[in-house]
């Protein structure tokens, strides 16, 4: 991933709910108590760059703790997960989060959640070939009204594909551009 | 970021390499033969079939010079047995490439008589891309040659006629075509459930044509690198765990304080 990585900055950006473990002076504006220093056991949102950073850092003298403890964001809490179970394709992915694989694979990073990463490969490829379908049936080259209904991709195909995170777009994309070209390849080839 | 071009090659790439193939043509005009890059070709005396690359044989038909011999596998029953296979007797593979040809053949521009005697001795075994005479009216029936998408496109587009040739009409041969493209085109897109179990991270693609290929690089790419993005904590997880029975596990957080 490279240092400039757009999608992995904003990655970095996401907020994930942390709990400070000890209190720190003159941090108190976080939790909208200016002028107050920050109590342990404050719930703070903290973006994922710097929650890393404190999580990971160890204070050395004081009891041995962290100074902050976090959960799993939103995106990843367990009724997404379970309902990710249920059926991958029926959970947009983007209102929890526009970069859900990223976020995923670095909270995974951070906590050893053995379960998610089964979950999430489930998820990713079957939602895959879903994708693949899509980019194969709309609109491409000199594509014809009736072809593109005939699946009944309308308006639930609309849905499934606003529900996309960052990273299936790019593969919808990639499979999209495959079958563009092959088509124009099809339509060149009666004229040449 | 330097390069704007995808990797791999693309479907005109493809399609242009494909003209190398060699495909059986009946001339009606006797041409002598004529030196290329890739060899002499063989000399065309008109009842007599004779072997050409792809693209001149459809230079010589565009002239009216010279009829194709569609290979055997673009029959109409032989399609039909293909699709049969790919659907119903093994659905979930694509159908095998041509088995290797007992001989290669001896029409071949590059080897002239007097070179394929002493040939037989180191005979190499070809695979599918380099297989000569795929295309070509000795090749076996009921199999899809490497190039077979973009052949079989080029046949129908330029030499319609000579396809429709036995017994059947073009139509039914591009029919047959198109259901093809779209049963494999469906597996190539449900073969990514293979990835789905840990340590199964395999796709198979053996059989899949040049233009199928090209067509599902890019796509199979990005799903196999996200299949492995998304396991990478948990394989690092995993070899840490292998290769340090644990006890390190203090020091190396001494050394992350701050």
């Amino acid at each position: 991933m490279s240092y400039y990585d757009i999608d992995s900055i904003l990655t970095d950006a996401e907020k994930i709910p942390c709990t400070f473990q000890v209190g720190i002076p003159d941090l108190g504006y976080l939790d909208n108590t200016p002028s107050q220093p920050l109590k342990a056991g404050t719930k703070v949102s903290l973006p994922l760059w710097l929650a890393e950073m404190l999580a990971i850092a160890n204070t050395g003298d004081i009891e041995g703790k962290s100074f902050v403890a976090f959960d799993l964001p939103p995106a990843l809490g367990n009724d997404v997960i379970q309902a990710l179970k249920a059926d991958p394709r029926a959970v947009p992915l983007r209102d929890q989060s526009a970069h859900f694989y990223g976020l995923a694979t670095h909270m995974m990073e951070l906590s050893e959640e053995q379960e998610l990463g089964a979950v999430l490969r489930k998820t990713f490829v079957t939602r895959a070939s879903e994708i693949a379908l899509h980019a194969r049936k709309v609109g491409g080259v000199g594509h014809k009204k009736e072809d593109a209904s005939n699946l009944g991709i309308g308006g639930a195909g609309e849905e499934f594909l606003r529900g996309l995170d960052e990273w299936e777009r790019r593969l919808f994309r990639q499979a999209h551009e495959g079958a563009k070209a092959g088509k124009q390849w099809m339509e060149n080839i009666k004229r040449s | 970021m330097a390069l704007p071009l995808p990797p791999g090659v693309t479907q005109n790439e493809v399609a242009f390499l494909a003209e190398m193939e060699l495909v059986t043509v009946v001339p009606r005009q006797r041409l002598e033969s004529i030196d290329l890059l890739g060899g002499r070709t063989p000399t065309l005396r008109p009842p007599h079939r004779a072997d050409l690359p792809l693209w001149l044989a459809l230079l010589l038909k565009k002239q009216r010079r010279a009829n194709i011999l569609p290979p055997p596998w673009l029959h109409p029953s032989s399609l039909a047995e293909i699709i049969l296979r790919e659907t119903k007797e093994r659905p979930a593979e694509f159908s095998d490439p041509p088995p290797p040809a007992a001989r290669a053949s001896l029409a071949r521009p590059g080897e002239a008589a007097a070179a394929h005697h002493h040939h037989d001795a180191h005979e190499v075994l070809l695979s599918p891309p380099f297989r000569p005479s795929s295309c070509t009216a000795d090749a076996p029936a009921g199999y899809l040659p490497f190039h077979w998408l973009e052949v079989a496109e080029a046949l129908l587009a330029h030499a319609g006629d000579d396809v429709a040739g036995v017994g059947a009409s073009a139509g039914e041969v591009r029919g047959l075509l198109r259901d093809l493209v779209e049963v494999r085109a469906a597996k190539m897109r449900s073969s990514t459930s293979q990835l789905e179990g840990f340590g199964g991270g395999l796709m198979s693609l053996r059989g899949v044509g040049a233009m199928e290929l090209a067509e599902s690089r890019g796509f199979v790419l990005a799903v196999v690198d996200g299949v492995r993005k998304i396991g990478a904590s948990v394989e690092a997880a995993r070899r840490e765990e292998e290769e340090d029975g644990g006890g390190e596990g203090a020091e190396s957080d001494e050394e992350m304080g701050i």
